[in-house]
């Protein structure tokens, strides 16, 4: 057996077992976009693809004091101005849209991968951009912002890199999936922009599984989480997705089954992650997990490891680059409601409304690429 | 996007057009009695496969030394192939040939991954013949081997 079917193994024994639910009183409503079938049993494609809206919500109980919005922007992987202006132009109108939202949002929270390879020029532009959103903002680091000089420049725009808050009755976490890459630089003698190059290459080999929380990180969470009642509700903030969805383009976290320890008695978590540039939806024991999209370029399904529940985002048009991206407001209502609606820019309909324009109706298997890895590494 | 000179220097060689044209004489002229197939012969065909799909690999991530050895200018944006298409997944080669939207004709895999060069990419378009489209459609089979031939699905 490979390491990544073990993996999956592992996930579904440890993780998803009979019963084991988010808290039942998550209401699954005609607006939320979980895939039905999976929940009343076999539909056909028209029943399933049917009746999907653009605005998803979300019922949780006892959310919060007052109803607010807060918005989401990620990995906009900004170039040098110089070389490409497409990410710039994308970047700057999801700022002007989450300044121009009406209500305004309580805060911005940016998820990671400001920058394409790390540089000053590049974080600082990022920065830059996002000032037109006059709104409190925090930050939480991708892998493209930190590997040029392991977290300086990114550590002196936005501060620490976990960090926790609560806000009308829900407590937020801010978490560092990032900086805990295992050495694979030093050994092979790399310069830093070669380090970067390789943790920018989604198919990389080289890298390894760099994602991950940390067993400090985790006791930090621990110790923060301590002090918040069970039932009450967390969100919590990664790059990465906080299960195992497809180790070979990091589309996990390598210490998911200790997270998993840490969050099993809290009953009302919601997470949310950038890195995987598409639409994604999960239900890992007690926790619910939502993928966003990034404003520079949507990413492909894996080949293998979609979650179940997840409504697949519809198949992107290459010729429109702001086809397949944008960014999302996201409502915690006076009603207890959580609402995430994806703003994808070109697109009236987010999701696949049948299997042709699903990636589903084309079946394929991928091999690892090798060329990185063959000399000297 | 990534420089690995070293790598571009290996593959350059010519050792592995040596070791075919070595192995062509153990096949004899037209008529002679052939031999089996020898485990030096497969190898040298397996050989010649992966010095193609390592470039493709290499032009497929935006490997700049590669490109400039080949005399091609794959992407103007900064963006490789690899970015939209890790592994080459969505590049459907078992799909080909078939009704192409984007170009609104029938079209071959090396139709589209040309239409890809121009369009998001910004890229120039490379001879649909040459060296370069050869190893960027040796990379995206041999990165798909398995997947079912449905030739003509959307
Ligand atoms: C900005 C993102 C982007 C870049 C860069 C890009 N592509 Fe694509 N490409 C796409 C998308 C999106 C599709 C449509 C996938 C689908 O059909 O679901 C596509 C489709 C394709 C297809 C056809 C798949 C099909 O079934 O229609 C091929 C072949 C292809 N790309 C090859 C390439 C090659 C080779 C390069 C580099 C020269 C490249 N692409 C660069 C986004 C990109
Ligand atoms: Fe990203
Ligand atoms: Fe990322």
């Amino acid at each position: 057996m490979s390491e990544l079917e073990q993996d999956r193994r592992d996930i579904a024994s440890v993780l998803q077992q009979p019963g084991a639910r988010p808290d039942p009183s998550l209401k699954i409503t005609r607006r939320t976009f979980i895939h039905r079938s999976c929940l009343v049993g076999a539909a056909t494609v028209a029943e399933t693809f049917a009746w999907w809206p653009l605005l998803n919500t979300l019922d949780i109980a006892h959310a919060a004091d007052a109803p607010f919005k807060f918005a989401w922007i990620s990995d906009t992987h900004l170039y040098p101005r110089s070389l490409n202006t497409r990410f710039v132009e994308k970047t700057v109108r999801a700022a002007k849209e989450v300044q121009a939202m009406n209500p305004p949002a309580d805060f911005l929270i940016f998820g990671g991968d400001l920058a394409q390879l790390g540089t000053v020029e590049e974080l600082e532009l990022g920065n830059e951009l996002l000032k037109e959103i006059k709104i409190r903002k925090v930050y939480i680091p991708g892998e493209h912002d930190w590997y040029l000089d392991m977290g300086k420049k990114w550590g002196q725009l936005f501060g620490q890199p976990n960090w926790t808050f609560d806000h009308k009755g829900v407590r937020f976490i801010g978490l560092d999936t990032i900086s805990r890459a295992p050495d694979y630089w030093s050994m092979r003698k790399m310069s830093a922009k070669e380090r970067m190059d390789h943790m920018s290459v989604l198919d990389g080999t080289v890298a390894g599984p760099w994602a991950g929380v940390g067993r400090d990180q985790l006791d930090w969470m621990q110790k923060t989480l301590s002090t918040w009642d069970r039932n009450r509700p967390v969100i919590i903030f990664s790059h990465n997705p906080l299960y195992e969805y497809y180790p070979p383009w990091n589309f996990w976290v390598r210490d998911w089954r200790d997270v998993n320890e840490v969050l099993k008695p809290y009953t009302k978590v919601t997470n949310i992650h950038g890195h995987v540039h598409q639409v994604l939806y999960n239900e890992i024991g007690t926790m619910r997990s939502i993928g966003m999209l990034a404003t520079s370029w949507p990413w492909p399904y894996a080949p293998e490891g979609v979650p179940k529940l997840t409504k697949p985002m519809i198949r992107v048009d290459p010729g429109d680059p702001f086809d397949g991206v944008g960014w999302s407001p996201m409502s915690v209502a006076a009603d207890d409601k959580i609402g995430t609606e994806y703003v994808m820019w070109g697109r009236k309909e987010v999701f696949a409304q049948s299997t042709e324009d699903s990636h589903e109706n084309i079946p394929e298997k991928l091999r690892p690429r090798v060329a990185d890895n063959m000399w000297p590494y | 996007m990534t420089d690995r000179t070293r790598l571009r220097t290996a593959l350059s060689g010519v050792s592995v057009a040596a070791v075919l044209a070595a192995v062509a004489v153990f096949v004899g002229p037209a008529g002679a009695h052939k031999d089996p197939v020898t485990p030096q012969q497969l190898k040298a065909y397996e050989d010649a496969l992966m010095e193609q799909v390592k470039l493709g690999d290499l032009l497929f991530h935006g490997d700049a030394a590669t490109e400039k050895n080949m005399g091609v200018s794959l992407s103007k944006t900064g963006m490789a192939c690899a970015m939209c298409h890790p592994m080459t997944a969505d590049t459907h080669p078992h799909t080909y040939p078939k009704f192409q939207a984007q170009m609104a004709k029938f079209a071959t895999l090396r139709d589209m991954i040309n239409w890809c060069i121009e369009k998001p990419n910004q890229g120039e378009m490379i001879d649909s013949d040459s060296d370069a489209m050869k190893a960027l459609e040796a990379y995206i089979y041999w990165s798909n081997t398995g997947s079912v031939l449905i030739p003509g699905r959307y």
